[in-house]
């Protein structure tokens, strides 16, 4: 690695670890005047810490775009490239890409497509996995067969039958409503708070250049 | 487009997904993947179309404005926004370009630290501090309700060992081996209690919706039939 890469690759960094703190500080203090009293101007004070973070989340979002555009670009290339090497399935996808385009510029917007083949592949995509769920299920208890397994089971039965629209059912249901609001509920918040954690410590992770997905 | 030729379409698309139950038989298999591949293209198509549509011509049109601002800064600002947001795409492009690689990566760093503040910034306000006061609030009058005060101490008690689960912790022994504490052991065991009834409940919960997506593709290919 040269000098001159050495250097780039700090101001990466530099430049990441600046943005992020200015953005962070921006997001958390800005557009918030209650933070700084009933002193005169603070109204103004809270406009003008949310500006950074205003600019540079109109900055992101343009870039975001525009990397799509670039990303889907490079996808067509791929394609054109598989279909020059004989590969007959980069062909559908290069025609279904451009009939959508020409279907949507030559209507002038018209969506119809979306109703006609994007939703039906979607649903009946989604209707697959209910088979594939309910094997993977399977194979995981046959493999799984203690206390834990018996346990998710007896939750995946009660929250099953506790669905079914049966007046016979109703203690199940109030069971199913009781699992779903307390234990259930208590298991999800652990979750997302865990999710949440994990996604403050990746994003200050990013903040301080610890992350190597952009250093090159 | 025609209310009859979109049942014909969904219908053939419906039945070409369908045929990844019948697995790999000839010519019917390549049904399945001709419709993925359709799926894709025209995903890939849908998401041209809505970052142009969305994003970019609407920027586009506002700088040639000037009487609307996206800042408190003013038009101009506006456009050296965009003309910033340009160069960083154009910088995207010299990916490939081996000396040039840094370049690249620091518009990614932009990109994506901006995306990490607003994710650390949305987690802690719109998820870990409304969750965690929600968790320890208490109803509002003890006596009255012992089951809802049972209900919130069962509900502090599992977020917390399901918390505790994901930490792991061993205190060495003389002999160099590990070994957990038994409370800490304790605590993991509650805690998975609760993240396996979660879990299940999900897992039970997306099995219902797909069944429910199931129910309605067969209803419609026996509906298209009849």
């Amino acid at each position: 690695m040269g000098r001159g890469q050495r250097y780039g690759i700090a101001l990466s960094a530099f430049v990441a670890f600046a943005v992020g703190v200015v953005t962070a500080l921006s997001l958390l203090l800005g557009d918030n005047p209650a933070l700084f009293g009933e002193q005169p101007g603070s109204a103004q004070l809270a406009g003008l810490l949310a500006l950074p973070a205003d600019v540079l989340l109109r900055l992101a979002t343009i870039v975001v775009a525009l990397s799509i555009v670039i990303g889907i670009a490079n996808l067509l290339t791929v394609h054109v490239g598989r279909l020059a090497r004989g590969k007959a399935y980069s062909a559908v996808m290069l025609a279904s890409f451009g009939f959508t385009v020409f279907w949507y510029v030559a209507r002038q917007g018209d969506t119809s497509l979306l109703e006609a083949v994007q939703v039906p592949i979607e649903s009946a995509l989604a209707a697959l996995l209910c088979l594939s769920l309910l094997h993977g299920g399977s194979r995981v208890l046959g493999k799984r067969a203690d206390i834990w397994g018996l346990l998710f089971v007896a939750v995946v039965v009660l929250v099953l039958l506790g669905s079914l629209p049966l007046a016979e059912l109703a203690p199940v249901q109030a069971w199913r409503d009781w699992l779903m609001r307390v234990p259930v509920g208590a298991g999800a918040r652990a979750l997302l708070l865990g999710i949440a954690l994990g996604t403050v410590v990746t994003g200050v992770r990013a903040l301080l250049g610890q992350d190597r997905s952009f250093r090159g | 487009m025609a209310e009859n030729t979109i049942t014909i379409v969904s219908f053939v698309l419906t039945l070409m997904v369908f045929s990844y139950l019948l697995g790999d038989l000839p010519l019917i298999g390549n049904l399945y993947r001709v419709a993925v591949y359709i799926f894709v293209g025209m995903t890939a198509a849908f998401t041209l179309i809505v970052s142009y549509e969305g994003v970019i011509l609407p920027y586009l049109q506002d700088i040639q404005n000037q009487s609307t601002s996206w800042t408190a800064l003013g038009w101009r600002a506006d456009i050296t926004i965009f003309a910033a947001a340009l160069l960083f795409g154009l910088l995207l492009l010299l990916k490939p370009v081996k000396s040039l690689t840094w370049l690249t990566n620091s518009v990614f760093a932009v990109v994506i630290v901006v995306g990490a503040s607003v994710g650390v910034v949305g987690a802690l306000n719109g998820t870990l501090f409304p969750l965690l006061h929600a968790t320890v609030a208490l109803p509002d009058d003890l006596t009255a309700d012992f089951n809802a005060l049972v209900d919130t101490l069962l509900i502090f008690v599992g977020t917390m060992t399901g918390l505790y689960y994901f930490h792991y912790q061993v205190r060495a022994r003389s002999d160099g081996s590990e070994e957990q504490s038994r409370v800490g052991r304790g605590f993991r065991h509650i805690g998975k209690a609760f993240l396996v009834t979660a879990l299940g409940a999900i897992y039970a919960s997306t099995l219902l919706t797909s069944l429910t997506i199931l129910t309605e593709r067969i209803g419609f290919l026996f509906q298209f039939g009849a």
